[in-house]
C-alpha cells in the first residue's frame, strides 16, 4: 500500500474517532435484523457498485445514488436487510429497510435519529405506510406516502432514501437470484 | 503496522540529518577546511541515503510478504455470489469505511446554512396606484452544531430589500437560540425562539403554504411570525404525541397606540417586542401539543398567555392580560391537502383604560378570532415539476368586542370580514414555487387583489 493512499484514510480513521458520541441509537442493526426476519440466520453480503449499476438505479428512482457501497444482509428465506442512511435536515438518519423474496417491503426502522426536529418518522403509523410497496410504486411523498407536518424534510428524505433502495433490489439484487 | 511507524521516522532522520548540515556550514571557519568539511559531510550524507534507501527496500520486501501471507490467511466469504459484476470486493459492511460514509460525513458538518425568501406582486382591483412589487423577504438562517446534542439556529430577515431611513425595510433576528437535546424524549430551546402556535408561525418558508401572501388569521388573530425571548421543553412520546411548553417575554400594552389603525389590523402584532429592548417584568406562557400518530393526519392546539402591563403605568390599576389560543387540522392523503384553523385572542382588565380613551380609533379588544378551511389538489406531476390548485375561505374580526365603550360616542364593536383566496402554486422543485392566486374581500373589496409570487426555500 502506497504512503499516499494511507494519507487517503487518514481523514477516515479521523471520522471514525470522532463519530458522534451522543447520537441516540433506537436499535442496532442486530435488533432491527430480529424486528424484521425473527430468529433467521443472516448473511452479510455488502455489494460494491459499478458506474453503470449507480447510474441505472439513479435513473429508476430520480434519486442520486451516493455512495458505492449497498449495506446488505441475506436472510435464510432469501430476503434482504439493507442499510442505509440519509441527511434529515441537516444531520444524518441511519434506517433499515427489510424486503421479501418479492422485494415487497416488510419493515423500515429508523436505527439512529440525530436531530431535534423530524423525528417524527420514527412513529409507526407513518413507517406502515411502506409495508407491502415495491417496485412499480411511486414510493414518494405527496403520492402513496403521507408526510407528517413537523417533519416535511425526514420524511421526504427517508422515502427517496427507500425509493432508491428498491430500484437497487430490482437493478441489483433481484439478479443475483 | 512496522511499515507505517518507520516511514515517517526515517524521514525525520533524513531532515534532522539536513537540518543539522546547514547549522554546521552556518558556522565560521577558513574557506579551505569548509571546503573539506562540506565534501566530508556530504559523503556521510550520501552513505546515510544510501543506508536508509537499503532500508527501505527490506521493509517494503517485508511488507510485501506479510500481506500475501494475510491474503493467504483470509477465509473466503461464505458465499461467493456466482458470476456476478455487482461484488467487487469483500467488506464487512459495519465496519469498513466508504465513500458513502466520507459524503454522508461531510455533509455531518458543524457550519450549516439555510435560507429562503420570495418576491411578490399584488395588483389592487380598485386601485392600481397602490399596485406593488418588492422582495417580500429574503431570510438566510446559520446554524452551527457544539456539539451532537447542542446546536445554534439563528435566522436573520430583510423585509422589502432596502432598509434605510427612508426606505420601509425593516432588518430583523427571526430567531437566535441553542437547541439542547437531553435525550429522546425531552429537548430544549433558550434564546430568541417562535411560539408553536398554529402551522405558519412556525413553518412559514413560501413553499409550505398555499397562496402569494400568508393568511389573514395567522398574521392578524395569531401575530406571525410571533416570537419572543425565552426559554422551552419539547419533546415527543414514541406513539404520535408532542409537546412544547414555554416561559418567555411577553408583550407591551404602553405600546398600544389608539389613535392608530394597526391594533385593528393585527391586535398582538401591534404590541409585540420580538426581543428588541423588550420590557420582562412580566413574562408569558404557552402550552403547544399535537398528534401525528396517524400516517396523514395532524391535529392539535395550543395557548400562550401572559400580563402585559409590565408594571408600567399603563393607566389602569389592574392587571391586564393577553390570552391567545387556538386549534388546527391537517389531512394529506396523496395529492390532496386539507387544512382547518380556528384561533381566539382577547385582552382582559382593560376595560378603564378604554373608558379612559373614550371614542378612540382602536379601543383595546376583548375579544378578536378568526377561522379559515383551504383545501388544494395537485392535479399535474412530471418529475419535480407539480401544479397545485387551491382555494381558501376566511373569516375573521380584530375588535369582535370592545369592552365598556361608553353609549353614544364609544366606538363599535368591527365586523367580521370574510376572505375567499384561489389560485395555485407551481412548483419548479419541490422547494421553487411560482404562485399565483385572486383574493376578494366581501367588506373591504378595496383590497380585491390579484397576486403573483416565487418563493423558495434551500437548506
Amino acid at each position: 500500500m502506497s504512503r499516499s493512499s494511507r494519507i487517503c484514510l487518514l481523514p477516515l480513521a479521523a471520522l471514525a474517532a470522532s463519530a458522534p458520541a451522543q447520537a441516540t441509537v433506537y436499535l442496532s442493526i442486530e435488533d432491527a435484523q430480529r424486528a424484521m426476519f425473527g430468529e433467521q440466520a443472516m448473511t452479510a453480503r455488502p455489494l460494491t457498485l459499478d458506474a453503470a449499476q449507480m447510474k441505472a438505479i439513479e435513473q429508476a428512482s430520480g434519486v442520486p445514488v451516493r455512495g458505492s457501497l449497498l449495506r446488505a444482509w441475506r436472510a435464510a428465506d432469501g430476503g434482504w436487510f439493507l442499510l442505509d442512511a440519509v441527511i434529515g435536515k441537516s444531520e444524518l438518519i441511519t434506517y433499515a429497510l427489510g424486503l421479501d423474496t418479492q422485494g415487497r417491503i416488510k419493515q423500515v426502522e429508523v436505527l439512529e435519529y440525530r436531530e431535534s426536529h423530524g423525528g417524527e418518522i420514527r412513529y409507526p403509523g407513518w413507517r406502515k405506510q411502506f409495508v407491502d410497496k415495491t417496485v412499480g410504486n411511486e414510493l414518494r411523498i405527496g403520492d402513496d406516502i403521507d408526510g407528517i407536518s413537523g417533519a416535511t424534510l425526514s420524511c421526504e428524505h427517508v422515502t427517496d432514501g427507500i425509493r432508491r433502495l428498491v430500484a437497487a433490489w430490482a437493478l441489483v439484487l433481484k439478479p443475483l437470484g | 503496522m512496522a511499515l507505517n511507524l518507520l516511514l515517517p521516522s526515517s524521514r525525520h532522520r533524513v531532515l534532522a540529518a539536513c537540518a543539522l548540515s546547514l547549522f554546521t556550514t552556518a558556522l565560521p571557519a577558513a574557506a579551505d577546511s569548509r571546503q573539506e568539511q562540506l565534501e566530508q559531510k556530504v559523503d556521510a550524507l550520501a552513505k546515510q541515503l544510501e543506508a536508509l534507501q537499503a532500508e527501505l527496500r527490506a521493509l517494503k520486501a517485508e511488507a510485501a510478504a506479510t500481506s500475501a501471507a494475510t491474503s493467504a490467511q483470509a477465509p473466503a466469504p461464505t458465499q461467493t455470489p456466482a458470476s456476478t459484476a455487482a461484488v467487487a470486493a469483500y467488506v464487512d459492511p459495519s465496519t469498513a469505511p466508504t465513500r458513502q460514509d466520507a459524503r454522508a460525513a461531510a455533509e455531518h458538518r458543524e457550519a450549516f446554512l439555510s435560507g429562503y425568501g420570495e418576491v411578490n406582486y399584488n395588483h389592487y382591483d380598485h386601485d392600481s396606484s397602490r399596485d406593488e412589487a418588492t422582495v417580500r423577504r429574503a431570510v438566510f438562517g446559520i446554524g452551527y452544531r457544539f456539539n451532537d446534542s447542542t446546536s445554534l439556529v439563528s435566522e436573520f430577515e430583510t423585509e422589502n430589500a432596502v432598509v434605510s431611513a427612508d426606505d420601509g425595510g425593516e432588518f430583523e433576528v427571526e430567531q437566535f437560540y441553542i437547541d439542547h437535546r437531553y435525550n429522546e424524549h425531552v429537548a430544549s430551546r433558550i434564546g430568541l425562539i417562535l411560539i408553536p402556535i398554529g402551522y405558519l408561525n412556525t413553518a412559514h418558508e413560501p413553499t409550505r403554504y398555499f397562496g402569494v401572501e400568508r393568511n389573514n388569521i395567522e398574521t392578524r388573530i395569531i401575530p406571525s411570525t410571533e416570537r419572543e425571548g425565552g426559554i422551552s421543553l419539547y419533546g415527543r412520546t414514541g406513539y404520535g404525541l408532542s409537546y412544547d411548553l414555554g416561559l418567555t417575554t411577553s408583550f407591551n400594552l404602553a405600546n398600544w397606540d389608539f389613535g392608530s389603525a394597526e391594533g385593528a389590523e393585527s391586535p398582538l402584532g401591534s404590541i409585540h417586542g420580538e426581543l428588541t429592548n423588550s420590557r420582562a417584568a412580566d413574562l408569558a406562557q404557552y402550552v403547544s401539543l399535537n398528534y401525528d400518530g396517524i400516517a396523514g393526519l395532524n391535529f392539535g392546539g395550543s395557548v400562550f398567555t401572559g400580563e402585559v402591563g409590565q408594571n408600567q403605568d399603563v393607566g389602569v390599576s389592574a392587571s391586564p392580560r393577553f390570552l391567545l389560543w387556538e386549534s388546527h387540522a391537517r389531512y394529506v392523503h396523496g395529492p390532496l391537502q386539507l387544512q382547518a384553523l380556528y384561533a381566539h385572542g382577547g385582552f382582559s382588565d382593560t376595560a378603564a383604560l378604554n373608558l379612559a380613551n373614550a371614542g378612540a380609533l382602536t379601543p383595546i379588544p376583548k375579544a378578536f378570532y378568526g377561522w379559515y378551511a383551504q383545501g388544494a389538489y395537485r392535479v399535474w406531476r412530471s418529475g419535480d415539476y407539480a401544479l397545485t390548485p387551491f382555494v381558501r375561505f376566511e373569516r375573521y374580526n380584530t375588535g369582535a368586542d370592545y369592552a365598556n365603550q361608553p353609549a353614544g360616542f364609544g366606538s363599535a364593536d368591527r365586523l367580521t370580514e370574510t376572505v375567499l383566496t384561489s389560485g395555485a402554486s407551481f412548483y419548479l422543485t419541490p422547494n421553487v414555487v411560482l404562485k399565483a392566486d385572486y383574493q376578494h374581500y366581501r367588506r373591504a373589496s378595496e383590497d380585491n387583489r390579484f397576486n403573483l409570487g416565487l418563493g423558495l426555500q434551500f437548506y
